[in-house]
């Protein structure tokens, strides 16, 4: 049995599916990068593991069915951190991080000086060390987004559902949080499941992607073994005509770049 | 058993003496009103005749045109001989005047005045035309009155009739002067004045007899609360506070100026400390509650019980209705007991209705 | 980084102030009112200045700064919770739902405490219908509670007006206009045991579920996958807030402009969201309601509406704060 699997997911908004049929897993340790053209179901997917929309199918974490869990046992499991946060009021950003112990919290409990101690590590682990009291609403879109993730982190789940996380983030903080992730997935019995928007960096910091096209599965693929050309093909049907190409960094270290090439269409109008 | 024999001997002695007492102030109030009477009465008279012959000896001469209380020129053609009345206060007015039969449409919710029911009952067969708050103009159109008297409020409604053709007259009854005004108004109006003025002549008289009774007398506190609530009272701007003086008393809310209802506190009723509390007439809550109501401990009149409700069997004589003046009348009875008892006041009452609504007052329930 | 650095906490020092301005507010309405009362007269034992104190006096005051604070903490939690600056207990009928039930009181019912008793179950009912009309949409989200509050808003309104067609002029009809004005006159030590002790409850609860409150003021997902039962929370947090509204408001009548103003006045004071601003938006709801008591009792010879001067004094505050706030940020 794996990690963590989905089978037969099927979910949407209204009478049509967004997604159908469904079926994935994941181990332990893992990071599986979902990548999709937009509308392609990227965030209905993680919105159904979540539960936070009702579907059909089977989501299983460590053999237990996440479907009908209440929502404090649902959030000791998993973690979610939506494209945007919905706080829109005045709050500093440590509190915000202690959001994410409630689950370990009676109603009526408060977070210990243990736990706080715990978010302002996370902070500085997220690059946000020493603006713990801070508006969260004065941060830039990429630096709400490394506060809900340090929230996040601090939650103990094991499986985390990111959507989009990278999305408001520069360059550096891409790979930062990435890395971020990479090690906190290896911490313990752990895996992330995460809609990316930039497919390098999926192809780069993911062990398996994912992608989905008209609300299915069109491929699950594994960067680090699986042949080019293949990935090629099945990146091209989401991005249109691209070509990948494996370079060494400095460290020695491979990576993948994608580029962008001319639509075949393209060049029939250019001949003409 | 001794004790007891003693006690009702007393008793019986006390009661005797005190019907004595009553006799003879009946008889000495009674003969100190008569003269008075009678000395005000050709004044008044002479007063209200005044007017009258203006419009040309006893009768009005038609077309005549009046200016009524909303300042509108309104010319009446011939002698009216359907009316409509859309307030309360001009419907008893007509009543007052003989003019019942000629009325063909009265406001809503009639029946919830007795008066009606004890002078006119036919009158609440007849189509309603609506209330204050909501006129009904096509109604009231239907009937095709010669005359519509309406109240201040309505007055929109009356520029409409006159649109339409059908005269209007408007009366503003709000205090006993505008009454006054009002009833001379459509006694001019409906060629009644003789019996306008009889009933202008009633309330002067009792007036002026109660001025001359009450002359001297110590003049105790009254509180008067209002319809809607007990703390809400009248200041001394309005007729109830004219009343209260006319009874021999003394406003104590006379430091409120408003014009209408105030709201006052418990907290100013306990520091005005008031000898008597009156109720109004339509209060909706009773003299039990008034008596009972913890707030009001330590207060004079409810610690002495001297809490009463104006009677409203016929009419609420705290507003300014034709009969309005029985108020004083009453009130009257109940401050000053020695110089106003109670048979008198009763006597005044059965005249009053006796003359103008045909119906004995301490006959009904 | 250039971001701005944040002004240290203040929150404990506007609590701080708020709370000696408020005793301070109190005292003076202890000794504001039309019964001439004396220090001596009260210290010699003057029996009846001494039953204007405790029953009426005192209880006057005692609600108006209470009522205040329970409607600035209620207003701090429907603002939050319905993530809506605006929000405010209209926004699910209850103030209606109260009008409506005090007018039927006004009209059918007599003796004391008919009103305060009739206005609470109206509020009640009006409360209730909302919540369970939304709770029919499985989803749980919250414009589904907000529209069922203004369906109800609307019932509630339109069950006023006819009641208010069917009353005398004279006497109900003048009665039902001035609750819906609001006022704390007539309220004494036998009429308002219950409400006060119930209120107190209610904003209890509402302090203690104050970290809840900001858990609901994310999105309704967010809120879930942080572990919160979002619909069953929410529901109780609102009837606690609304329940402690319900008991104010069939006391005193209508009370414009505290809920809303006295929580925006402390989040722009403090600019935070935690139980120290929520705190303090109590304290102004109970300086606001208080002085605008004290006025309304005070400045004619008659009471007036309490509303007229939480209005009057409301306003220009809330206009001085954003200017205030504005120029800061």
């Amino acid at each position: 049995m794996s990690f963590f699997s989905v089978s037969d997911l099927t979910a949407g908004y209204g009478p049509r599916p967004v997604l159908e049929q469904i079926a994935f897993s994941l181990e332990a340790g893992k990071i599986l990068g979902i990548l999709g053209a937009n509308g392609s179901g990227k965030t209905t997917l993680l919105k159904a593991v979540c539960g936070i929309l009702p579907h059909a199918g089977r989501c299983t974490l460590k053999d237990i069915q996440l479907e009908g869990l209440q929502p404090r046992q649902l959030a000791r499991l998993c973690g979610y951190i939506p494209q945007r946060s919905g706080i829109t009021i005045d709050i500093p950003a440590l509190e915000v991080v202690l959001m994410g112990f409630n689950p370990q919290l009676g109603l009526l409990e408060h977070p210990t000086a243990c736990m706080r101690e715990k978010a302002r590590e996370a902070l500085a682990l997220a690059g946000l060390a020493g603006r713990e009291q801070e508006n969260y609403l004065h941060f830039s879109e990429g630096q709400k987004q490394l506060c809900i993730l340090a929230r996040t982190l601090v939650s103990g789940s094991s499986l985390l559902l990111l959507d989009e996380p990278e999305s408001a983030l520069d360059f550096q903080y891409r790979y930062r949080t990435m890395q971020l992730l990479r090690n906190w997935v290896r911490e313990k019995e752990r895996a992330v499941l995460a809609a990316l928007h930039d497919p390098l960096l999926a192809l780069n910091s993911c062990d398996s992607l994912l992608v989905l096209a008209n609300g299915r599965v069109q491929a699950l693929l594994s960067p680090a073994g699986d042949p080019p050309e293949e990935m090629e093909r099945q990146l091209s049907a989401v991005y249109g005509a691209v070509s990948l190409h494996r370079c060494t960094d400095r460290s020695g270290r491979h990576q993948w770049v994608m580029l962008k090439e001319p639509e075949s269409s393209d060049r029939k109008r250019g001949s003409l | 058993m001794r004790m007891k024999e003693t006690l009702s001997l007393l008793l019986a002695a006390g009661m005797s003496l005190s019907l004595a007492a009553c006799g003879t102030a009946q008889v000495e109030s009674s003969s100190a009103s008569e003269p008075a009477a009678s000395e005000a009465e050709p004044a008044q008279t002479a007063e209200q005749a005044a007017p009258a012959a203006e419009g040309a000896g006893e009768g009005t001469v038609y077309p005549v045109t009046l200016t009524d209380q909303a300042g509108r020129e309104v010319t009446i053609e011939s002698e009216p001989e359907t009316l409509v009345s859309g307030y309360y206060i001009s419907t008893s007015l007509l009543i007052a005047l003989d003019l019942d039969e000629k009325l063909v449409g009265i406001e809503a919710k009639a029946d919830t005045r007795p008066i009606c029911q004890l002078s006119a009952p036919a009158l609440l067969e007849l189509p309603s035309v609506g209330t204050a708050k909501e006129f009904d103009l096509e109604g009231c159109a239907a009937l095709e009155p010669d005359l519509v008297i309406l109240p201040l409020k309505l007055q929109d409604a009356a520029d409409s009739l006159e649109e339409l053709g059908i005269t209007a007259l408007v009366v503003n009854p709000e205090d006993q002067e505008l009454l006054n005004e009002a009833a001379t108004l459509i006694g001019t109006a409906t060629n009644t004045q003789a019996r306008a003025g009889e009933l202008l002549a009633f309330a002067q008289t009792q007036q002026a007899r109660l001025g001359e009774v009450l002359a001297g007398v110590e003049t105790p506190s009254v509180y008067l609360a209002g319809n809607s609530d007990f703390l809400s009272t009248a200041g001394d701007a309005m007729y109830q506070s004219d009343m209260i003086r006319m009874a021999g008393g003394v406003n104590a809310a006379a430091e409120i100026t408003d014009t209408y209802w105030a709201e006052a506190s418990y907290e100013q009723v306990l520091a005005w400390d008031p000898e008597y509390i009156i109720l109004a007439s339509d209060a909706s809550y009773t003299v039990d509650d008034v008596l009972g109501d913890p707030n009001l401990a330590g207060c004079a009149a409810v610690e002495s019980g001297n809490v009463y409700q104006i009677p409203g069997n016929a009419e609420a004589w705290d507003s300014p209705v034709p009969g309005g003046i029985l108020g004083a009348v009453w009130l009257s009875g109940v401050l000053h007991p020695e110089e106003c008892p109670e048979a008198d006041t009763m006597a005044v009452i059965d005249e009053f209705y006796q003359t103008f609504y045909g119906f004995t007052y301490s006959e009904i329930g | 980084m250039g971001l701005p650095t944040v002004k240290s906490d203040k929150t404990g020092l506007f609590c701080a102030a708020g709370a000696a301005l408020l005793a301070a507010l109190a005292a003076f309405s202890l000794f504001t009112g039309k019964y001439p009362l004396t220090l001596e007269g009260l210290l010699s034992g003057d029996a009846m200045q001494l039953r204007v104190f405790w029953t009426l006096r005192v209880s006057r005051t005692l609600v108006g700064a209470a009522g205040g604070f329970a409607l600035g903490a209620a207003g701090f939690v429907y603002q939050t919770v319905f993530r809506n600056p605006l929000a405010s207990p209209d926004v699910i009928g209850v103030s209606s739902g109260a009008s409506a039930g005090a007018a039927a009181g006004i009209l059918f019912l007599s003796g004391a405490g008919a009103v305060t008793a009739a206005s609470f179950a109206g509020a009640l009912a009006a409360v209730a219908l909302a919540l369970g009309l939304s709770a029919l949409d499985r989803s749980g989200r919250h414009s589904t509670i907000v529209l069922a509050g203004i369906a109800v808003h609307a019932l509630a309104q339109t069950a006023l007006m006819c009641l208010k067609l069917t009353a005398d002029p004279e006497r109900e009809l003048a009665s039902i206009e001035y609750w819906i004005m609001g006022s704390l006159n007539g309220i004494s030590g036998y009429s308002i045991g219950g409400n006060l002790a119930l209120c107190t409850a209610c904003v209890v609860v509402l302090f203690l579920l104050h970290r809840q409150l900001l858990l609901l003021s994310a999105e309704e997902g967010e809120a879930r996958m942080l572990g919160v039962s979002v619909g069953r929370l929410r529901l109780a947090v609102l009837l606690a807030a609304t329940l402690a509204v319900s008991c104010v408001v069939s006391l005193s009548g209508l009370i414009s402009f505290v809920g809303l103003l006295a929580p925006h006045g402390a989040r722009l004071l403090t600019r935070r969201n935690g139980p120290g601003t929520m705190l303090l938006g109590g304290l102004l709801g109970g300086i606001l309601l208080t002085g605008a008591d004290i006025l309304a009792r005070s400045v004619a010879a008659t009471e007036l509406p309490v509303s007229i001067f939480t209005s009057l004094l409301g306003a220009p505050f809330l206009i001085f704060l954003v200017i205030k706030g504005r120029k800061a940020v």
